[in-house]
């Protein structure tokens, strides 16, 4: 199971392939891509070693409310354009009930608590992307 | 003793990515946002609002542990102690 920040895409079919498992009768993915809001382009910072230790918390949190099988977390940072992944959640369990609830347990509290930010650039200038309570 | 500060996104923008303040023996935390506020006006709107109050939507952590507003006065600094200043988080 991965868990990480990097500048690297990922291959989500390879990763799907890679953990299924004869346990499991559903994977979800949720997969974050840049959406056009009359943007040219994104850059995601991240306080690297402590986002991913606050993922590693958040995935062991899910493993401790739901029963499920595998987790996989991938956050992009760096300069992307539309249409660019950001963020891929895999979850693996024995039923879908519990790898949907798992998956959004996770995509909740990262975007609640992991140390990541987003600045969008658009032909009028620039600005960082508003975060919760702001 | 000196305590080294490090500051991300726009945070960044306005204190730089990292600093090395030097505080006196026993200072607190919430002495130490008062002096980074004391530099400049975009220093002290971003760490203050309009009441003098810690802005709530700022999250501090010293030394990786999450320090909530109501322990800044209480939290007592030691030389050589990292502090990190985030603001809202926006990923995923």
């Amino acid at each position: 199971m991965v868990v990480t920040v990097t500048h690297e895409d990922f291959a989500i079919n390879r990763l799907i392939e890679e953990r299924k498992n004869p346990e499991m009768g559903a994977m979800v993915s949720f997969i974050g891509v840049v959406r056009d809001d009359g943007i040219e382009r994104i850059e995601l910072e991240a306080h690297q070693e402590v986002a991913v230790e606050e993922l590693e918390v958040i995935r062991d949190e899910a493993f401790a409310k739901f029963p499920i099988k595998s987790v996989d977390i991938i956050h992009r940072i760096g300069d992307l354009n539309v249409g660019d992944n950001i963020v891929l959640i895999l979850v693996g369990a024995g039923h879908r009930r519990e790898a949907f609830e798992g998956c959004e347990y996770i995509i909740e509290r990262l975007k609640e608590r992991v140390p990541i930010w987003k600045k969008e650039y658009t032909k009028e200038g620039e600005r960082w992307v508003p975060g919760k309570g702001e | 003793m000196k305590i080294r500060v490090q500051s991300f996104a726009r945070f960044r923008e306005i204190f730089g990515s990292e600093q090395i303040r030097e505080m006196e023996e026993g200072a607190t935390l919430a002495a130490l946002l008062l002096e980074m506020a004391a530099e400049n006006h975009a220093a002290r709107a971003a760490l203050f609002d309009e009441n003098g109050t810690v802005r709530r939507y700022i999250i501090l952590m010293l030394n990786k542990k999450r320090i909530d507003r109501e322990e800044l006065e209480k939290t007592t600094l030691s030389d050589g102690d990292e502090l990190a200043l985030y603001p809202p988080v926006a990923g995923g």
